[in-house]
C-alpha cells in the first residue's frame, strides 16, 4: 500500500503504549495508555500528507495519514465517554445491572419486570454504542453465555484439558503450530513466545473439545483477538467455545465449511435485495461478493477492520447474534456503493473494498450504516439459512462426486 | 459525501473497458493501472489462481512477484488474497489479477470461486515435501475436470533453494508435467529463482484470441469526451 520510499515517522518516539506481561491463568494485564506525543511532530506531516505508523488501542501497528490518527484520538475520547456512561449506569442501577435483563419473568413482580425491559432496551442501545474496553471482558463473558457454559463443568476443566493434550500431536496441532508465527505477525504481544504459547493452548484445547472443528485456519485470528480482549486464556477459551457452539451458525469451520457457504449465499441474496443496482453491476463484472466476504465471515472481520472497529462489531455479535455480520458486510458495500458502481474491473472493486475496510478507524462510521441504515427481519434470516442449507449440501455433494468419479476413471 | 451517479449499463462495460485500455484517449479509473497498462492496443486482463498445499509457498511466490520481497512469516491466508501485477510481454501488456488461495484441506470447497473464469493457474508444491506433490496432482485433476479448458496451467516445484532436503526429484515432476501438458519450473521465492520467469511464461502462453488486436471501435472513441469512464459520472471523486 505504501511505497518503501515514503517517509515513516519513527515509532520509537511514541514510547511503549501497551505492555503485555504474560501470566497464564490470571490476568494478562496490558495497559492501554493512549499517548500521542508524537502527533506534535506530525504537523508538518499533514501538509506533506505523510504516512505514519501508529499503534492502535490493541497494540496493532497501523498505517494511515495524520487525519486517521486524529480520528483515532477522537475515538479514544468517545471510548472514555462511553466508559463514564457505563460506570454511571453501574452506580445508578447497581453492579452487574446488565445481567438482570435476562432474568426469567416468572419469578419477578411486574414492576421489576418493567425494569428488566428497560434494562434490556438501554443495554442494547449502550452496546451498540460500544462497550468500554475495560468492561469488555466482564460484559462479554456474562452476556454471551460463556460464563454459563463454563459453570456447567468443573472449575478445573480448562487446566485439565490443556494439561492432558499439551504433548499430543494431531493434524490439527500441526496446522496450529504452522500458523502461530503467522497470526498477526509483528504484534507486540501475540508475536512473542508467550503470545504464541497462549494462542496455541486455546486453539489446541479447543481442537480436542470439538474434533469436528479441530482447527480451521481463521480461528487463529479469532482466538488471538479474544485473548487480547479477555486477557485470560481460560476466558478466551470459553468465548471461543460459545462463539462456535452458540453464537455462529453451525458448521462454519467444520469439514467443508458448509455453514460458511450457507452464510455466503444468504449474504448474496441480501445484497441483491438491499443494493440491487450494485449487485447487478458486480455480477456483470464477474465479481462474486464471496471473494471478499468469505474472509470477513471466517475471521469475523478481524483481518480486515481496525481492531477497535472489529471489537465494536463483536460487542453487538455477542449480544445480538450472528445477524450483525450481515449488517456489517452489507454496510461496507453500501458505504461505497456509488464508487463501486463506477468500477470496470474486479481488481478495482477489491481495491476500493480493501481501502475502505482498512481505514474505518471510527467504528461509528460503520455501525451507523450497519445498524441504522440497514435493517432486515431476523426471522427471514433463519428461513433463508434453511433454504440455502439444502442448496449448499447438494452442491458440495455433487462436487465431491464429480471429483471422485474422476479419480476412479483415472485409476482404471 | 453523497454522489449522484448512475450504474454503468451492462452493455457499456465492455466498451468502457476497451476505452479505458486505450491510453491515448482515456484514463483508467485507478492510477496504478494508468502507468502499467499501456501503449499497444493489446492489453490483456488475466485472472490467475495459485493452488497447492498449505505451506508450499504460494503466498511467498506472489509476494516475490508483486513486491520483490520475501518474508519468513506472513499472515496466513484465509479464503484467498488478491493482488494485481502487470507484465509487459513482447508488444502487449498482461495485467494479472492474482488469487492466492488458502491451503488448508477444508478450504478446498471454496476453490471453485477462485478458479472459475481463470485464464491461468499455478499449482505449487514444495520440493522437500512429497505430500505436497501428491496434493498438487489432485489440483491438476480438479482443474482438468472443472476448470476452464483453455487455462494455462503451470506446475511450480518451490523451495528449490533447499536442495539438500529435496524429496521430489526434478525428473519425476517433469515427466508428470509433460504427461499432463503443464509447463513446469522449479522455483524459489526465497532466492528469487524463476519467479518472474514463471509468470512471464504464463503471460506469453495466454491465448490472445479473445482480445482484439486492433481497436474496432475507434470511431466511437473519438466521439466520446476525453476523460474516460469517469466522465459519465462527473460527480465522483
Ligand atoms: N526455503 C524456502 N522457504 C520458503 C520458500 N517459499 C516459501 N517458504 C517458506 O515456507 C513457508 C510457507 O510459505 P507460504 O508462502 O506462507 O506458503 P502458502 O501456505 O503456500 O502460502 C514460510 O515459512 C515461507 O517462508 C522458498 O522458496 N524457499
Ligand atoms: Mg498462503
Amino acid at each position: 500500500m505504501v511505497s518503501s520510499t515514503t517517509p515513516i515517522i519513527n515509532q520509537s518516539s511514541i514510547g511503549p503504549l501497551i505492555m503485555y506481561p504474560f501470566q497464564r491463568k490470571t490476568d494478562l494485564p496490558f495497559e492501554i495508555q493512549p499517548d500521542f506525543t508524537f502527533l506534535r511532530q506530525s504537523i508538518h506531516a499533514r501538509r506533506a500528507n505523510i504516512v505514519v505508523n501508529f499503534q492502535d488501542l490493541y497494540g496493532f501497528m497501523v498505517q494511515g495519514n495524520v487525519d486517521d490518527v486524529n480520528v483515532l484520538n477522537e475515538v479514544r475520547e468517545k471510548v472514555r465517554e462511553q466508559g463514564r456512561v457505563w460506570w454511571g449506569m453501574e452506580a445508578n442501577r447497581g453492579a452487574n445491572w446488565y445481567l438482570r435483563t435476562y432474568a426469567s419473568s416468572g419469578d419477578l413482580k411486574s414492576s421489576l419486570r418493567f425494569s428488566v425491559l428497560v434494562n434490556g432496551m438501554t443495554l442494547k442501545k449502550l452496546i451498540r454504542k460500544g462497550i468500554p474496553p475495560s468492561l469488555r471482558p466482564k460484559v462479554w463473558f456474562s452476556l454471551s453465555g460463556a460464563a454459563k457454559k463454563k459453570s456447567t463443568v468443573p472449575d478445573s476443566y480448562y487446566d485439565d484439558l490443556t494439561a492432558a493434550v499439551s504433548d499430543k500431536i494431531t493434524p490439527a496441532t500441526k496446522q496450529i503450530d504452522h500458523d502461530l508465527p503467522r497470526t498477526f505477525p509483528g504484534h507486540p504481544w501475540l508475536d512473542t513466545p508467550e503470545g504464541h504459547a497462549a494462542v496455541r493452548r486455546v486453539l489446541v484445547g479447543y481442537s480436542f473439545r470439538d474434533s469436528d472443528v479441530g482447527y480451521c485456519q481463521g480461528l487463529n485470528y479469532v482466538a488471538a483477538m479474544l485473548l487480547l480482549v479477555m486477557k485470560t486464556e481460560e476466558e478466551a477459551f470459553w468465548m471461543l467455545a460459545v462463539l462456535l457452539e452458540n453464537v455462529l451458525v453451525n458448521d462454519c469451520y467444520t469439514d467443508n465449511l458448509s455453514g460458511c457457504h450457507v452464510e455466503q449465499r444468504v449474504f448474496k441474496d441480501l445484497l441483491t435485495k438491499k443494493c440491487p443496482r450494485l449487485s447487478a453491476h458486480l455480477e456483470t463484472l464477474g465479481f462474486d461478493v464471496s471473494l471478499v466476504a468469505t474472509e470477513w465471515f471466517l475471521c469475523l472481520f478481524s483481518k480486515s477492520l481496525p481492531s477497535e472497529t472489529t471489537m465494536r462489531v463483536w460487542d453487538v455479535l455477542f449480544y445480538e447474534g450472528a445477524k450483525v455480520l450481515f449488517n456489517v458486510a452489507l454496510a461496507i458495500f453500501k458505504m461505497k456503493e456509488e464508487e463501486l458502481l463506477m468500477t470496470l474491473y474486479v481488481g478495482d472493486v477489491i481495491k476500493i473494498i480493501q481501502d475502505t475496510t482498512h481505514n474505518i478507524f471510527d467504528p461509528d462510521d460503520l455501525l451507523t450504516v450497519a445498524l441504522d441504515t440497514i435493517s432486515f427481519m431476523t426471522t427471514n434470516l433463519s428461513k433463508q439459512r434453511k433454504k440455502q442449507e439444502t442448496v449448499v449440501m447438494e452442491e458440495l455433494d455433487q462436487r465431491l462426486r464429480r471429483l471422485n468419479t474422476r479419480k476412479l476413471s483415472v485409476k482404471s | 459525501m453523497r454522489h449522484f451517479c448512475f450504474r454503468i449499463p451492462t452493455t457499456t462495460i465492455h466498451l468502457l473497458r476497451l476505452l479505458a485500455d486505450t491510453k491515448s484517449l482515456f484514463q483508467k479509473p485507478t492510477d496504478d493501472l494508468l502507468d502499467m497498462a499501456t501503449t499497444g492496443p493489446s492489453n490483456l486482463n488475466a485472472k490467475l489462481v495459485l493452488l497447492g498445499d498449505m505451506g508450499a509457498g504460494k503466498s511467498s511466490l506472489v509476494l516475490r512477484f508483486v513486491k520483490g520481497q520475501f518474508l519468513e512469516f506472513q499472515e496466513s491466508t484465509i479464503g484467498a488474497a488478491f493482488f494485481s501485477q502487470t507484465l509487459a510481454v513482447n508488444d502487449a501488456t498482461v495485467k494479472f489479477e492474482i488469487w492466492d488461495t488458502a491451503g488448508q484441506e477444508r478450504y478446498h470447497s471454496l476453490a471453485p470461486m477462485y478458479y472459475r473464469g481463470a485464464a491461468a493457474a499455478i499449482i505449487v508444491y514444495d520440493i522437500t515435501n512429497m505430500d505436497s506433490f501428491t496434493r498438487a496432482k489432485k489440483w491438476v485433476q480438479e482443474l482438468q475436470k472443472q476448470g476452464n479448458p483453455n487455462m494455462v496451467t503451470a506446475l511450480a516445484g518451490n523451495k528449490a533453494d533447499l536442495e539438500e532436503k529435496r524429496n521430489v526429484t526434478t525428473e519425476e515432476a517433469r515427466v508428470y508435467a509433460e504427461e499432463n501438458s503443464l509447463f513446469f519450473m522449479e522455483t524459489s521465492a526465497k532466492a528469487a529463482t524463476n519467479v518472474n520467469d514463471i509468470f512471464h511464461e504464463i503471460a506469453k502462453r495466454l491465448p490472445r484470441g479473445q482480445q482484439p488486436t486492433q481497436n474496432p471501435s475507434g470511431m466511437v472513441l473519438v466521439d466520446r469526451p476525453t476523460q474516460g469512464p469517469r466522465a459519465s459520472a462527473t460527480c465522483c471523486s
